[in-house]
C-alpha cells in the first residue's frame, strides 16, 4: 500500500481530516488496533454469554445484565453514537467470526475464504426487518432487560445468526439489514460529527479498479456516500486506497441532514418513529410509577401482557405515525409544488432524528446514573457467586450524589428539540423562502414540541 | 519472527480462553461446598431440600438467593437467622451434637407461601446407640390430654370490653390456690376459668366485669414481661403477616391465604394444599372464639397447624418454651396487661 | 465601540433569548404561602410499585411514611434525600423526615425484590415541580430560538 504524503489532501470547509494527524495515522492504517479491540469485545461477549447462562439468575447481580443493558448501552447511547455515529459497529464482535471466515484470516486476507456470497434479497432490503426486530424485542423487554438467561440466549442467537448470514450472503448482511442495534445506529449516525468521505472525486473517477468498494466489508462505495448511515467506520477503505484519497473527517453535528431528500422510501421514517414511540413506551413502563404497566409487561403470555403488547404496537405502528403524517400533511397543504406524499414523509422524517437520539439519551440517563453502582458491583462479582475481585461487590457507590440525573435528562431533551426544530425550518426553507418556511415547518415544530413535553413529563414530571 | 496472522490467532485464542477460564474458575472454586439456593416456594423453595450431615462434624453452607431476600434458620437450634440476599453469598457453619431430622426454614417473608419454605437436615451418627433420636419437644399437651383442636370452641359468655389485668390484681390473693398454677392456666380456657371463679364464694359480691379482670390478672400472673417481649418479636416476624399486626386476622396475606392457597400447586416438603384452605386467618381480637380456647388448644394449633386452613405447623421450628410464650402473648389481644392501675 | 445598526439587529434577538432563558432558570415559581404541616402516608409496597405511588407534600412539611409490604422484603430510598427504610409483611416501618427540598424526587426500592426491582419507582412531589416547569419553559424558548435561527 502506498500512502501519499499528507500535504495534498483537500477537504471541504467544516471538515477536519483526522487521518492527517501524524500521531493518529499509524493507528488508522494498521489493522492491529481494530483487531485487538474486536478481540477484546469478542472475548467480553463470550464471557457475558457464559455469565448470563451460568451466573446468578438475579439480574441486578449478573454481569450479563449489568454490562449489556447498563454499561454498554450507556456507552452506546451517550458516546459511541452521538460522538462517533456507527463507531460501535467498527468494534462490534457480532460480525467478526463470520467476517474472519469470509476473508480467510484474522488480519490478512487469503484465498481460503468461506461463504456463498449471495446478494441480499431485494425485497428484504431497507430498515424494515430491523424495525420489526426492534418492536419484537420491545414486547419482551421487561424479561430481556432483567433475566440473565434471556439476555444470554439473545446474544448467542444474534452471533450465530450473524455467522450464518456471513456464510450465505455477501458483506455484512446481518449488520446492514437485521441487527436491531444497527438500525437506529445507522439513522442516528447522520447526526454524529464523524464521517468517512473521499477527498478528491476526480481521482476516483480516473481509478478503474475501485479497490475501496471491493474491500469494504459493508459493500459501500465511498464515492457514493451521501450520508453516514451505512458506513461502519472500519476504515478499511482508507487502508486500501492506492491514492490515499479517503478521509476520516470531523464535521459539524447534523451534517447529513437538512437537504431535501428525493427518496420515496419510508423505512427510515418508520424506524425514526418507532424509536420515538418506544422511548415513550419504555419511559412509561420502566421509569414511571405505574406498577400495573410493569407487571403487565413482565407477565408474558397473559391477558394484561396482550393489552400491553397491543398498546405498544398501536403507539408505534399507528398512533405516532398517524400524528406525524398529520403534521406532514398540514405542512404540505399550502405547498405550491405537489410532491408525492410519500416523499414528503420521507423528507420530513429527518427532523425526527435529533429528537429520537436525545430522547434515548435522556431515557438512558434516567436509569443508568442512579444504578451506576451496579456496574462496580458487577465488576467485582460478575457471576453473583460471592466474589469480590475489586473489593467493590457490596459497596453502593452513589454516582449521583447531587441528583443531577433529572437535570441532565432535561438538558438532553432540550438539545434534541432545538436541533429538531432547526432542522424542520431548514427543510422548509429548501422548498420555500424564509417567511413561508415558518408556516410550513410549524406542524412539525409542534409535533416535536409536544413529544418533548410528553417525555419531560414522563422522565422528570 | 512470528507471522502476523498467527500472532493474531494466538491473541484471539488467549482472550477467549481467558473469558472461559474466568467463568470456569468460579465453578472450580465452588466444588466441595454445599451451596444452598433459596427461592420463593412458588419457584422451588430450597435447593437442595435435603442435606445430610454427621454428628459433631461442622457443616459449612454457602447461601444465596435467586429471587428475593430470604433468611436461613434451623428449627429448635439456638442459632441466629442468617439473611440471604439475592445475587450475594452468605455463609453459615452448623454443628449438631444430636442426631435426628432437623428442619431449616426461611425467616424473612418471601411471599404468600413463605412458611412452606422448609427443608430437612438428616444428621446421622456413627454411634449406633445414638440413632433414632428425633429432635422435637415432648408430646404437646393437647395430645396428652386428648383435646380436639379442630372443633370450634365458642365461649358462652364474653366481657363487654377488654378486661384489664391491673383491675383484678388486687384481688388475686383471694383466689384459691388451685386456680393459680401453671397447670390450671394451661388446661383451662378463660371462659371456663370465669365460670369457675364466678361460682366461688369469694366472688359473690363481684360484678361479671370484675371477675373478668380477675381472670385477666390470673392469666398475666402465669407469664412475664420478658417472655412477652420475646413472643412479640416472634409474632411480628412470623404471624403478623397473616394474622395482622393488631391480631385482627387481617394481615397482608389474609385474603390471599384463603383463595390463592387453594389454587396453587406448591411443590415443597410442607403440607400439600387442598380445597379446605379457604378460611381466613384467625382473629385474635374476637372474644368469643379466643376466650373459649385453653392455652393447650392454642399451643396445639400452633404446633400442628391445619384446622382446614393454611395455618402452618410450627412444631419443628420453635421450641416448646417459645410456643408457650407465644400463646401467652396471644392473650394480650384479649386482656390488657399494662401495669398502670386503672381506677 | 458600539456595533453598527445591522449587526445590532442580528445579535439583539439572541440577547433577548438568552436573557429570557436565564429568567426562566432563576425566576422563583409562585409558591403558596402556608404553614408547614405534617403528612402521614400509608405506603404499601408490592412487586413492583408503591401504592400510593405519588406522594404530594409542600416544602417544609413533616412527612411520615408508614411503609408496609404486601409480599416480600422491600426497601424505600428517596432520591436527593439520604433516607432508607425496609419493610416486610407483618411489620410496618416508619420513616419521618422534613421535606425541605422542593421538586419531584423518585422513590426507589433498595432491597432486591425480584426481576423488575431496579424499576420499582414512586414519586415524591414537594411543592412545585420546578424542573418540569423550567424545562417546559425552556422548551418553548428553544422552539423560538430554533425557528429564529432558521430564519437567518
Amino acid at each position: 500500500m502506498t500512502h501519499a504524503a499528507g500535504g495534498d489532501r483537500e477537504t471541504g470547509k467544516d471538515r477536519f481530516d483526522l487521518a492527517r494527524l501524524p500521531w493518529l495515522r499509524p493507528l488508522i492504517y494498521s489493522r492491529w488496533p481494530l483487531f485487538i479491540a474486536r478481540s477484546v469485545t469478542l472475548a467480553g461477549f463470550v464471557f457475558t454469554i457464559l455469565v448470563g447462562l451460568f451466573g446468578s439468575p438475579v439480574g441486578s447481580h449478573n454481569f450479563a445484565i449489568i454490562f449489556v443493558w447498563i454499561a454498554w448501552w450507556t456507552a452506546l447511547k451517550l458516546f459511541f453514537i452521538p460522538l462517533g455515529g456507527r463507531s460501535w459497529c467498527s468494534v462490534c464482535p457480532l460480525p467478526m467470526p463470520g467476517e474472519w471466515l469470509g476473508q480467510g484470516g484474522l488480519v490478512s486476507k487469503t484465498r481460503k475464504r468461506l461463504g456463498l456470497r449471495l446478494r441480499w434479497p431485494r425485497r428484504l432490503r431497507g430498515y424494515w426487518l430491523q424495525v420489526g426486530l426492534f418492536l419484537v424485542i420491545g414486547l419482551f423487554s421487561a424479561v430481556t432487560l432483567t433475566d440473565p438467561r434471556v439476555t444470554a440466549w439473545i446474544l448467542l442467537s444474534l452471533i450465530l445468526l450473524a455467522i450464518l448470514l456471513s456464510l450465505v450472503y455477501e458483506r455484512r448482511a446481518f449488520c446492514t439489514y437485521l441487527c436491531p442495534i444497527g438500525g437506529f445506529t445507522g439513522i442516528y449516525a447522520q447526526i454524529a460529527p464523524v464521517e468517512v468521505r473521499v477527498v478528491n472525486t476526480a481521482i476516483c473517477a480516473a481509478h478503474a479498479e475501485k479497490t475501496c468498494y471491493l474491500e469494504c466489508p459493508w459493500g459501500v462505495y465511498p464515492v457514493a456516500l451521501r450520508d453516514s448511515s451505512q458506513c461502519g467506520l472500519c476504515l478499511e477503505c482508507l487502508r486500501v486506497c492506492p491514492q490515499d484519497n479517503i478521509a476520516l473527517n470531523l464535521r459539524p453535528f447534523n451534517s447529513d441532514l437538512g437537504a431535501a431528500r428525493r427518496t420515496q422510501r419510508l423505512d427510515e421514517a418508520f424506524l425514526a418513529l418507532v424509536m420515538l414511540g418506544s422511548a415513550l413506551a419504555f419511559g412509561a413502563v420502566f421509569i414511571g410509577p405505574w406498577g400495573i404497566l410493569k407487571n403487565a409487561a413482565l407477565a408474558i403470555g397473559s391477558l394484561p401482557w396482550l393489552g400491553y403488547a397491543a398498546a405498544f404496537l398501536t403507539l408505534n405502528m399507528a398512533f405516532l405515525p398517524a400524528a406525524f403524517a398529520l403534521a406532514v400533511w398540514l405542512a404540505e397543504k399550502g405547498s405550491l409544488r405537489t410532491a408525492p406524499f410519500r416523499r414528503a414523509l420521507a423528507n420530513w422524517s429527518q427532523a425526527l432524528l435529533p429528537l429520537g437520539l436525545f430522547s434515548w439519551i435522556a431515557f438512558t440517563v434516567s436509569f443508568a446514573l442512579p444504578k451506576f453502582s451496579y456496574i462496580t458491583n458487577a465488576l467485582s462479582d460478575p457471576l453473583g457467586q460471592g466474589w469480590s475481585l475489586l473489593g467493590s461487590a457490596q459497596v453502593v457507590v452513589n454516582a449521583d450524589k447531587f441528583n443531577l440525573a433529572p437535570i441532565l435528562q432535561v438538558a438532553a431533551l432540550l438539545v434534541g428539540l432545538y436541533w429538531s426544530v432547526n432542522l424542520a425550518v431548514n427543510l422548509a426553507k429548501t422548498e420555500t423562502g424564509a417567511p413561508l418556511a415558518l408556516r410550513k415547518a410549524a406542524p412539525l415544530v409542534a409535533f416535536s414540541l409536544l413529544y418533548t413535553l410528553l417525555m419531560l413529563g414522563l422522565l422528570v414530571g | 519472527m512470528m507471522k502476523p496472522e498467527w500472532l493474531a490467532r494466538s491473541l484471539l485464542v488467549a482472550l477467549l480462553a481467558l473469558a472461559a477460564l474466568a467463568v470456569g474458575a468460579g465453578w472450580y472454586g465452588q466444588r466441595g461446598v454445599v451451596t444452598l439456593r433459596a427461592r420463593m416456594p412458588e419457584g422451588g423453595g430450597w435447593s437442595p431440600g435435603e442435606i445430610k450431615a454427621d454428628v459433631g462434624e461442622p457443616l459449612k453452607l454457602r447461601l444465596t438467593s435467586d429471587d428475593v431476600t430470604h433468611s436461613f434458620a434451623v428449627g429448635q437450634l439456638d442459632l441466629p437467622a442468617v439473611d440471604i440476599h439475592p445475587g450475594e453469598m452468605s455463609e453459615v457453619t452448623l454443628v449438631f451434637d444430636r442426631p435426628g431430622k432437623y428442619t431449616y426454614y426461611c425467616t424473612r417473608w418471601c411471599g404468600l407461601n413463605h412458611w412452606r419454605m422448609r427443608g430437612t437436615i438428616e444428621v446421622s451418627s456413627p454411634d449406633p446407640s445414638q440413632t433414632g433420636k428425633v429432635v422435637v419437644g415432648e408430646t404437646p399437651l393437647y395430645l396428652e390430654l386428648g383435646l380436639d383442636i379442630d372443633t370450634p370452641h365458642p365461649a358462652q359468655l364474653t366481657p363487654g370490653s377488654k378486661p384489664a389485668a391491673s383491675a383484678g390484681r388486687a384481688r388475686l390473693e383471694q383466689v384459691p390456690l388451685k386456680y393459680r398454677g401453671l397447670s390450671y392456666y394451661r388446661t383451662h380456657s378463660p371462659a371456663a376459668a370465669w365460670e369457675a371463679l364466678r361460682a366461688e364464694p369469694f366472688a359473690r359480691d363481684l360484678s361479671d366485669a370484675q371477675v373478668w379482670s380477675l381472670v385477666a390478672a390470673l392469666w398475666q400472673a402465669n407469664t412475664g414481661a420478658e417472655r412477652l417481649a420475646e413472643a412479640e418479636a416472634i409474632y411480628r416476624q412470623n404471624c403478623a403477616a397473616c394474622h395482622g399486626e393488631n391480631g385482627g386476622g387481617d394481615g397482608v396475606f389474609a385474603a390471599q391465604a384463603a383463595s390463592e392457597a387453594a389454587s396453587m400447586d406448591v411443590p415443597t416438603s410442607g403440607q400439600p394444599i387442598d380445597a379446605h384452605d379457604l378460611k381466613t386467618p384467625a382473629n385474635f381480637t374476637a372474644a368469643e372464639s379466643m376466650l373459649g380456647a385453653s392455652p393447650a388448644i392454642l399451643q396445639g394449633k400452633i404446633v400442628r397447624g391445619g384446622m382446614g386452613t393454611g395455618m402452618p405447623y410450627w412444631g419443628p421450628i420453635f421450641t416448646e418454651e417459645q410456643i408457650w410464650a407465644l400463646v401467652d402473648y396471644l392473650w394480650t389481644f384479649q386482656f390488657d396487661y399494662s401495669l398502670e392501675v386503672n381506677p | 465601540m458600539s456595533l453598527p445598526a445591522s449587526k445590532r439587529s442580528r445579535y439583539l434577538p439572541w440577547l433577548v433569548i438568552s436573557l429570557a432563558g436565564i429568567l426562566i432558570l432563576i425566576l422563583p415559581l409562585p409558591v403558596q404561602a402556608r404553614d408547614s404541616t405534617g403528612h402521614t402516608f400509608k405506603v404499601e409496597a408490592r412487586r413492583f410499585a408503591y401504592s400510593p405511588s405519588i406522594l404530594k407534600v409542600h416544602p417544609g412539611d413533616q412527612v411520615t411514611i408508614e411503609l408496609t409490604s404486601q409480599d416480600v422484603v422491600h426497601g424505600l430510598v428517596v432520591d436527593g434525600y439520604d433516607l432508607e427504610a425496609q419493610a416486610e409483611p407483618g411489620q410496618t416501618t416508619r420513616l419521618t423526615f422534613t421535606a425541605d427540598r422542593a421538586g419531584t424526587f423518585r422513590l426507589r426500592c433498595s432491597v432486591t425484590c425480584g426481576s423488575m426491582h431496579p424499576f420499582m419507582i414512586g414519586k415524591l412531589q414537594v411543592g412545585n415541580n420546578d424542573l418540569l416547569w423550567r424545562g417546559a419553559g425552556l422548551a418553548l424558548l428553544l422552539v423560538l430560538a430554533g425557528v429564529w435561527k432558521g430564519y437567518q
